[in-house]
């Protein structure tokens, strides 16, 4: 199946879901203007309409042969990468910015890497300044808070 | 004129000079980087810019978005990899002149042609933004939405490939929008019980997760983040004389106006504009066969182009408070954060701050120019920046500015969300300019409209009859119908030599 048809798949998927719950937006009696569901059915029809014509577009095309948009292992390292990225939001909601900062750092640094070579010492070095670093400037320099830990709140 | 000088004094205070030196520096590295651009710098520095005051925060976001635009030649130049795509054209002849020994030539061009651009452009939107301003203060709810709608429309009818990926993108772009209170009534659409939601998603929120998040993570998984070496050879000086500057000049003022009116229009900034350029000054070249082999006019004209775009696209983000493109668009979210909004009253009630937005472009254009001067034999070094690192540090902003969006986790959370979105628009082909565009536009797009048919007592009639709107509405129409009877034609003119040929064979 091309990527087109898919996408036009996952498009009509959404549009039963949003055209559902459109259903729950309380439309106010006796209005001169449209109301609150007429974007939001507007947004569902542009994109039921485009996702039909990607379906058929995949369809007449599927004899074509598809480049893949990632080279081989590439899915795996971005669902890798993308799950790092939300273990680091947990950590972080429950142990806060400073204990998770330069745990993960270290990690997306092997994460990104590529084929470079990198040391652990220097790395967790970097990992050490750049969180120290990063929470003076935010937290001293710009007033921004930063998350505390569930667990330490 | 005294708000203007009032801005400048702004401007050139002592904190305010130091930011936009850092700014402008760290938005050359940024726009220098392949992967990097001034999109970024800008989603970066939004949460910063929460503790800060209205004009610092300003002074911040343009230094860098002055920097990261002009940068893009600096790689393109070196190694033949554009910053961004603003600079696409810049790597036909600016790199072939690196091969020929000329990078020092190459860089001096674009550099100076950056500032030509840049320069030229801010003057031009100084004065004409104050005028477009009052006119459009005599528009109503139906040329706002006409003109809202031509934008959405524009952007993506000119999305690479296939129209219906663009209406598809702005669609999704609209259908985040209308997430929290609706713009009249108040009722909330899609929250499903969240009370974060009911403010709706944040704009950076979006911002950062879709560009930053995404694109490092993306870039990672293709294999993207790594570079060539650049081959550089004499790099003194400047490169380039007030002679090289004369010869060029037709080039660099087609350069300019196309720059400044493509820049203009909603979607088509200088990603289009340099090509543009490129295209005509090859066309009035006496040698059009040396360009693509490293002739210096080919960089004059694809540099003065994108820069000037620059200069147009604030144009009607100022006098309209309509973004022409993604980074325009973060900007407006920067006032928003602020409290204000672009547009006719912005001008006009507060000129002050309206003025600081051109000071400040223009002291930041003047800034970059001497900083690429002072720093040019430095340029090959930025490139060598180890990605790994820099894209972990990147990472980490992206939490802090998600966590300071409401000091909640919630909104670290709409940004992963909002990356898994991108990640699946990119592998999609969908492009993200339309959805940026139509998230910016959605609650002015429905509030107008609704306003509209309200003032008129329910009719709708209103937007076809009143010119300037009917205008807007009939151009939108044409947006979305060329590009469909286009690519028609197109399939027919190539299925007629097949026929022909099935004939002959039979």
């Amino acid at each position: 199946m091309r990527r087109d048809t898919k996408t036009g798949i996952a498009g009509l998927i959404g549009c039963a879901f949003f055209l559902l719950a459109s259903q729950s937006i309380k439309q106010p009696a006796k209005l001169l203007e449209p109301g609150p569901r007429l974007f939001p059915y507007v947004a569902v029809i542009l994109i039921a309409m485009s996702s039909v014509a990607l379906i058929i577009k995949g369809v007449k095309e599927r004899k074509i042969e598809e480049k893949p948009y990632f080279p081989k292992g590439g899915i795996l390292k971005i669902s890798k990468s993308y799950l790092m990225l939300v273990a680091y939001a947990i950590a972080m909601t429950w142990l806060g910015f400073l204990i998770t900062t330069p745990f993960a750092t270290v990690a997306f640094i092997y994460d990104l890497k590529g084929n470079s070579r990198v040391k652990l010492v220097p790395s967790v070095i970097i990992a050490v300044l750049v969180t120290a670093g990063l929470y003076a400037m935010f937290v001293w320099g710009f007033q921004v808070k930063l998350p505390a830990g569930i667990l330490f709140e | 004129m005294s708000e203007y000088i009032n801005a400048l004094m702004i401007c050139l205070q002592p904190v305010n000079l130091l930011l936009i030196v850092a700014m402008v520096s760290l938005g050359i590295v940024f726009g220098a980087i392949p992967g990097l651009s001034a999109t970024l710098g800008i989603a970066l520095l939004l949460p910063v810019t929460f503790g800060l005051s209205t004009e610092t925060s300003f002074v911040l976001l343009l230094a860098i978005w002055i920097g990261g635009v002009s940068g893009t030649f600096i790689s393109a130049v070196l190694i033949g990899i554009p910053g961004s795509s603003s600079a696409i054209a810049t790597c036909f002849d600016g790199f072939p002149m690196t091969k020929n020994g000329e990078a020092g030539k190459a860089l001096g061009i674009g550099m100076t042609a950056s500032f030509i651009g840049t320069v030229g452009s801010v003057v031009l939107a100084t004065v004409l933004s104050p005028v477009i301003a009052d006119f459009a203060l005599h528009l109503g709810p139906w040329e706002y939405f006409s003109l809202c709608f031509c934008a959405i429309t524009l952007v993506a009818s000119l999305s690479k490939g296939n129209i219906f990926k663009g209406i598809m993108a702005a669609g999704i772009g609209l259908l985040m929008g209308c997430i929290g209170m609706d713009p009249i009534n108040g009722a909330t659409r899609f929250t499903f019980g969240n009370v974060y939601l009911t403010a709706g998603v944040s704009t950076v929120a979006q911002m950062l997760g879709m560009f930053a998040m995404c694109q490092i993570i993306r870039d990672s998984a293709k294999g993207e983040a790594s570079m060539p070496d650049a081959d550089v050879g004499k790099m003194k000086g400047l490169g380039v004389g007030f002679k090289d500057i004369i010869e060029n000049i037709r080039t660099i003022l087609f350069a300019f106006v196309s720059g400044v009116w493509i820049g203009f229009l909603p979607g088509m900034g200088s990603g289009i504009s340099n090509m543009v350029a490129y295209g005509y000054a090859k066309s009035i070249s006496k040698d059009p066969d040396s360009f693509g082999k490293g002739n210096p006019a080919g960089v004059w004209a694809s540099e003065v182009a994108n820069n000037a775009s620059l200069g147009g696209a604030l144009i009607p983000m100022m006098a309209l408070g309509i973004p022409g493109d993604g980074i325009t668009a973060m900007l407006i979210a920067g006032l928003t954060i602020h409290g204000l909004q672009a547009g006719p009253l912005f001008m006009t009630e507060q000129p002050d701050l309206a003025m600081l937005i051109f000071a400040c472009v223009m002291v930041s254009a003047i800034i970059t120019y001497i900083i690429q001067i002072v720093t040019k034999r430095w340029f090959p070094y930025i490139l060598k920046v180890p990605y790994h690192y820099l894209y972990t540090v990147i990472l980490v902003i992206c939490y802090i500015g998600g966590y300071g969006i409401s000091n909640t986790m919630f909104n670290i959370y709409v940004m992963l969300a909002l990356c898994f979105l991108a990640i699946f628009m990119s592998m999609a082909a969908l492009p993200t300019s339309p959805l940026v565009l139509a998230f910016i536009l959605s609650s002015k797009l429905e509030r107008y409209f609704r306003q509209g048919i309200s003032y008129a007592h329910g009719s709708y009639a209103e937007f076809f009859t009143r010119p300037l709107s009917a205008a807007l509405l009939v151009i939108s129409v044409f947006c979305v119908v060329w590009p469909l009877y286009s690519e028609h034609r197109k399939k027919m003119a190539a299925a007629a030599p097949a026929v022909q040929s099935d004939v002959n064979d039979d």
